[in-house]
């Protein structure tokens, strides 16, 4: 992974660039943390937020032009946030003389301030600050310049007087009634280190360098009213501060412009939408000024504007309070880790992978492809924690495995020929979909692992139907049946090696079966070929019902309203949206469109196998997701509907309603354990071969004990969180009985036993009653104990 | 996994019929290779692993070494 292209990803995240009224303040006040004080009512703590970026504050504050609220995105929201009244007013009830100045050695250097102005005062107390001993020339009798034209209008001459008092308490040579002209500048260039030029005018023109301030002699700086004789007060303080940077810079040779691209005014890269933000009037000042209730009303009306929306969209970045640009940071930190802990490994396989990030951020980043590539270099790098997806990809292995694995071409004709009989040949529209097999198989049904775990005793039915309505309308199309694993687990947990391996066996079944397109029922499927497999032609099966027609159910109109939950791997499939919403409507539903749905829909908290590596990660994308729905839920993802039915919400996949499977009100929905859906993968084989193919599986695969096995819902539900299959419990209690490797209790008469399975050590608690077996605990490790 | 194990217990060893005992055991996981006093049957030398250390001190150690 290239760690210095993924910052420069990170760099474009615009969750730190600051609102327009930061942007267009030349002296970049904190307006966001300064009018979050006011709200609080912390008037002394706003008045420290504008002490710390605006130089002389007590007097700026009072009667600066605030170029921020012409720029405010409030304004088209019921009027600017009247920053310049809220500055009034912390000034007025926030202000605390500062404490008496700590009198440091000033020996950085010699520099001289010509022209006591607002721009000239301000240089010379940033440069005081920095270290330097800083001598002040003013023509006149008093420091302030235009200051003074705000007595009564304002400002108080004694706010003023008490102000710039401090100039010369810190430790400034104030020279007064000194006129400094062009031609003594060469003497003062020799005496000092640099200078600064504030005067008002000056008979020489010089060229000034628009940043920096400095001249083409590079020790004379030039600000204030000769640069810029219009400059607002606040322009002309700013002029002052940065040439006081400047100054600093020259004397200690650093570079001039470095890291300043963006002092004073610059254009921010956030457009903070305001389209949905409800109009809200500002506060009316009634008095002179606000008071501190009005004050805090008024600052209440801020936005706070910042680019946060992939964090309000995503509750894994919510639990992380991680943003793109810091998240980025963190894989970096993480990927360069040699020795020691990588703290960010848990969130990096707590992301699902959905790409809503994408596509609600305004430049276009995305976490989904950053995650995928960190978690493959992990699993290359042997740094992937082992247990978080371990679990999964066994029961991929599974899927891939005799147990489950199957191909087979259509039944040929004359393996039906039993079929061809009146009624039979009349009414069922397979039989005559198999009494004109070509031999060709143009389509390959591909229902996937967890549909076929989860809605088993559908898929024989599909199947049949595809027969009949495919054959009705394309002869030569024969419909084949293929049953396995997409490879989207090993996808999701980086597994690049197994993801090839898996692709180049489902590409070498297509081949083999002479490249027909394949029928897929699962979202994860459609999204693992299209990025994997290219080549292959493939067709959503709801494409395929709402073209060539829905299994014969009993329709009725004016059934209720369900709200659709697209499935995050269909994100940017609008084919399937529109067939799904399309059979919702033929069956007779109406639809409720979710805030969040099509391109934009959430990911059910199964994505990215979190529900594997953080369970309560996964959970709390499912109750985000619910949250968000009043009616009920059509899914068409069957690990969506286990996600949204374990979170306690009502959702039938949409074979629950086109087979009229819509389950009694009353009765609570469950899913199928992970044991179940195991079971349920061997027993489809099982029944497809032998229902549709008149075969019988060879040999028993599945092991035989002379014990009957008891489990509570508790102690099910327990193993479930542990990922403990029962025929892991299984194989532990038949070889207790039949190694006597156990612990008896005495006092309970409870046995204990364990077996190391593969790389975990299951151990189960039981009581043995003859040849009932009463499981009362379940557990496991990964630690290899030493035993002998 | 230097903290206290229990090292009393009611469990005793089904086949050998002997109370357990606290011994070394050696445990391994990933790169981490540790000894610690766990319950075992003097005799068949099988090792006695409570539910709580199991999901709880084992399980902290695992998730800790798979972060290393």
């Amino acid at each position: 992974m290239d760690l210095d292209q993924l910052l420069e990803i990170s760099n474009q995240c615009i969750h730190s660039e600051p609102p327009v009224c930061v942007a267009s303040c030349p002296v970049h006040m904190d307006v966001i943390a300064f009018v979050s004080e006011v709200e609080k009512g912390n008037f002394s703590g706003a008045y420290k937020m504008m002490e710390s970026k605006i130089p002389l504050s007590r007097l700026i504050g009072k009667i600066c032009d605030h170029p921020c609220e012409t720029a405010c995105v409030r304004s088209h929201a019921g009027g600017s946030i009247r920053i310049g009244e809220l500055e009034k007013s912390v000034v007025t009830f926030g202000y605390s003389a500062p404490k008496k100045p700590l009198l440091l050695p000033k020996n950085k250097g010699n520099i001289v301030v010509i022209g006591g102005g607002l721009s000239g005062c301000v240089a010379a107390i940033e440069l005081d600050k920095k270290g330097y001993k800083v001598a002040l020339f003013e023509k006149s009798n008093r420091l302030g310049g235009r200051l003074w034209e705000y007595v009564s209008k304002g400002l108080e001459a004694r706010e003023i007087e008490e102000e710039l008092g401090m100039i010369e308490q810190k430790g400034i040579a104030v020279h007064y009634g000194v006129e400094v002209l062009e031609e003594d500048l060469p003497r003062y260039l020799e005496t000092y280190d640099a200078i600064y030029l504030g005067a008002r005018t000056w008979s020489k023109s010089y060229t000034v360098d628009p940043h920096s301030f400095q001249s083409e002699i590079s020790a004379l700086f030039i600000g204030g009213g000769i640069q810029n004789p219009n400059a607002l007060m606040i322009e002309s303080a700013s002029s002052g501060k940065r040439a006081a940077v400047s100054i600093d810079r020259y004397i200690t040779q650093s570079s001039m412009l470095a890291s300043r691209e963006r002092e004073g005014v610059f254009e921010t890269k956030l457009h903070y939408a305001t389209d949905q933000v409800a109009p809200l009037a500002s506060v009316p000042l009634i008095a002179s000024i606000y008071s501190q209730d009005e004050a805090t009303a008024e600052a209440s009306r801020c936005l706070k504007c910042q680019c946060d929306a992939c964090i309000k969209a995503c509750v894994h970045m919510q639990r992380f309070s991680i943003t793109p640009d810091s998240y980025i940071r963190s894989i970096c930190h993480n990927e360069r880790i040699v020795l020691g802990t990588r703290r960010a490994n848990l969130m990096i396989n707590s992301c699902t992978e959905c790409g809503l990030c994408k596509a609600v951020c305004p430049v276009g980043i995305g976490m989904a492809d950053i995650i995928h590539a960190t978690r493959e270099s992990m699993v290359k790098r042997n740094k992937m924690p082992l247990s978080a997806h371990d679990f999964v990809l066994k029961d991929m292995a599974f899927s891939q495995s005799d147990y489950f694995s199957l191909v087979r071409k259509q039944p040929s004709k004359e393996a039906s020929k039993d079929l061809f009989y009146y009624p039979m040949i009349a009414f069922s529209a397979y039989a005559r979909g198999l009494y004109k097999g070509s031999g060709k198989t143009g389509y390959l049904f591909y229902p996937g692992c967890q549909l076929s775990s989860t809605h088993t005793d559908y898929i024989g039915s599909i199947y049949k139907h595809l027969v009949g309505v495919i054959k009705e309308k394309d002869a030569m199309s024969d419909v084949g049946l293929f049953l396995g694993c997409c490879g989207a687990p090993a996808d999701w947990a980086g597994r690049g090696d197994l993801m090839h391996d898996n692709v180049e066996k489902i590409r070498q079944t297509w081949e083999a079966e002479g490249r027909p397109t394949f029928i897929l029922a699962c979202s994860s499927c459609a999204s693992t070929f299209a990025k994997y497999l290219p080549m292959i032609q493939t067709v959503s099966l709801w494409e395929i019902f709402d073209t060539y027609g829905l299994p014969e159910v009993d329709i009725k109109k004016g059934k209720r309203e369900l709200c659709i939950h697209d499935a995050c791997a269909t994100r940017d499939n609008h084919k399937i949206h529109e067939s799904i919403r399309n059979i919702v409507k033929t069956l007779g539903y109406s639809v409720q469109e979710l805030e969040y749905s099509k391109e934009k829909t959430k990911c059910c908290g199964y994505g990215g196998l979190v529900a594997c590596a953080n369970p309560e990660q996964a959970e709390e994308f499912a109750a985000d997701r619910i949250c968000e729905s009043d009616p009920d839920v059509l899914v068409y993802c069957a690990m969506c509907k286990d996600m949204l039915v374990k979170g306690n919400k009502r959702a039938y996949h949409i074979l629950d309603i086109i087979y009229a499977n819509e389950i009694n009100q009353e009765t609570p929905q469950k899913m199928p354990t992970l044991s179940d859906r195991q079971n349920n993968r061997k027993r489809l084989k099982r029944q497809l071969l032998k229902e549709i193919w008149n075969e019988e599986e060879e040999g028993a695969m599945d092991p035989t004990y002379d014990f009957a096995l008891h489990i509570s819902d508790e102690i099910t539900a327990l193993m479930e969180k542990r990922f403990i299959l029962l025929g892991d419990v299984e194989k532990v209690v038949a070889n207790s009985l039949s190694h006597q490797e156990r612990f008896f209790n005495p006092k309970s008469s409870d046995y204990l036993a364990r077996l190391r399975i593969q790389n975990v050590t299951y151990w189960v608690r039981y009581e043995e009653s003859g040849r009932d077996i009463t499981v009362k605990d379940a557990y496991m490790h990964r630690m290899e104990v030493v035993e002998g | 996994m230097n903290e206290h194990i229990d090292t009393t217990t009611e469990w005793v060893c089904d086949k050998c019929r002997q109370a357990l005992v606290s011994q070394k055991v050696k445990v391994r996981y990933l790169d981490g290779n540790f000894e610690v006093d766990l319950l075992k049957c003097p005799t068949c030398q099988m090792v006695f692993i409570s539910d709580e250390l199991a999901m709880g001190k084992m399980l902290e150690v695992e998730k800790g070494l798979e972060d290393k």
